[in-house]
């Protein structure tokens, strides 16, 4: 684990700064996973990140193999995670388009896919 | 514009750049007010107003350019949220949401808050507690720019230890980069006023900001290693990322800084104890003068250096 590694600290001892530094929001995992195969059309989509996030300016869709959007509602962020619900679409292709605000104020954007099949 | 592959935004970093370093100028004014310059002049009361008025000067004018360019910092962060120009921005109600429903909006109210509660205290300057609330104002101007940083979204519970680090961080830059340009001013007033035992003054003035800036020294390597260990997370971090060399960058010019300041303690200092008007005592004090001016200036590079990286992509989440 990085974190834990005494090894890298060791030359942080030479470090005396940082700061006012900030990062942006990746993705760190979803459920659906990503680019996974799941045999039912799942009821949600739940993607978490690696900041917190701001719930006004982060947004989420989905789409079908039709190409139709299957995402329900308003997306529900709780602190690095972000979830909707979706409508039943099928089976095929899906796929996930997110844009987030982290709480440090830099957007983000990016998407995957998973399948949906028998 | 691209960087060595890091997207740069202009104009966002010179405005953070000008509103760290106007922040800090402030805190740093009143920091060495209450802790150099009132215990230093007590018994004086000519050289205590001619410093307090210096002070109060670099103090009004810090939280002007404090408060103009945090105003364009929310406007510029909730243009490029919208996508639109600075008229439209405010109209269409864009700035309202950006100030009502992020964290950085109401961090930035709460800021404000601050300012204005500053300003108050320094117009009734004359009262000791308005002196103490105002510092109070001062500290929670700076240290809550913490909020507007990478610590606000370090998800707990590693997020708190990393946002007492990044207070801790930025007061203790405030107090010794700020408080260097009221010690500037001050050193310049044995050559523009003719005052009773200046030089003892001035001498004990120069050893208090000494002690300050030993403290800030120290605040600043702790919890500038804790937030590196968040950020940075590793030797390749550090060395493989456009983060890790502006932050190696970061480094070198603190510790110029800080050979700097350990001139002007072990060398220069003693030597302004020495008759004042000696050859030895003129020579320490002028090469003290433009020390303290060349910190001034390397300090302002460190928050044009920091001004950048909160622009960029930690290591830490760049190399696992």
């Amino acid at each position: 684990m990085r974190r834990s590694s005494l090894i890298g600290i060791i030359p942080l001892l030479l470090l005396f700064a940082t700061g006012e530094a900030s990062a942006h929001a990746f993705l760190d995992h979803a459920q659906p996973r990503v680019g996974n195969k799941v045999a039912a059309p799942p009821r949600e989509v739940t993607l978490w990140f690696t900041q917190k996030l701001e719930p006004a300016f982060s947004t989420i869709t989905v789409t079908n193999a039709a190409g139709e959007r299957v995402d329900a509602g308003k997306a529900r962020v709780n602190g690095n995670q972000m979830s909707v619900s979706l409508r039943p679409g099928g089976t095929g292709t899906y796929h996930v388009t997110w844009r987030v605000l982290s709480v440090d104020t830099h957007t983000t954007d990016g998407s995957f896919s998973f399948e949906v099949g028998q | 514009m691209t960087w060595f592959g890091a997207e740069i935004d202009g104009p966002m970093i010179v405005v953070r750049t000008i509103h760290f370093a106007a922040a800090a100028v402030t805190v740093g004014a009143l920091m060495f007010r209450a802790f150099v310059a009132e215990p230093a002049l007590r018994s004086q009361r000519e050289a205590r107003a001619i410093v307090d008025s210096q002070i109060r000067s670099v103090a009004w004018t810090g939280l002007a350019v404090t408060v103009a360019s945090g105003l364009t910092w929310v406007l510029l962060l909730t243009m490029s949220l919208s996508g639109e120009g600075p008229g439209e921005a405010v109209m269409s109600g864009a700035l309202r949401d950006v100030l009502n429903l992020t964290q950085f909006g109401l961090v930035s109210q709460v800021r404000l808050a601050f300012a204005a509660v500053l300003a108050i205290c320094l117009t009734l300057q004359r009262s000791a507690l308005s002196r103490w609330i105002g510092l109070g104002a001062a500290v929670g101007l700076i240290a809550s720019i913490a909020w507007t940083g990478h610590a606000a979204s370090t998800l707990p519970k590693l997020g708190y230890l990393h946002l007492a680090a990044d207070a801790l961080h930025l007061l203790a830059a405030a107090t010794w980069i700020g408080g260097l340009v009221p010690l500037a001013l001050l050193l310049n007033v044995g050559r523009k006023y003719h005052l009773l035992a200046w030089a003892s003054l001035e001498l004990d003035a120069v050893r208090r900001f000494s002690s300050l800036g030993i403290v800030s020294v120290a605040t600043l390597i702790v919890s500038g290693l804790i937030n590196a260990w968040i950020l940075v997370g590793s030797f390749r971090g550090l060395v493989d990322t456009v983060y890790g060399w502006i932050l190696m960058l970061k480094v070198i010019v603190f510790t110029i800084m800080v050979v700097l300041a350990t001139v002007n303690r072990l060398m220069l200092t003693p030597r302004i104890a020495l008759p004042p008007g000696s050859e030895a005592q003129c020579y320490a004090l002028g090469r003290l003068t433009r020390n303290t001016v060349t910190e001034i200036a390397l300090g302002l590079l460190v928050f044009a250096i920091v001004g950048v990286l909160g622009t960029l992509h930690p290591s830490a989440h760049l190399v696992r």
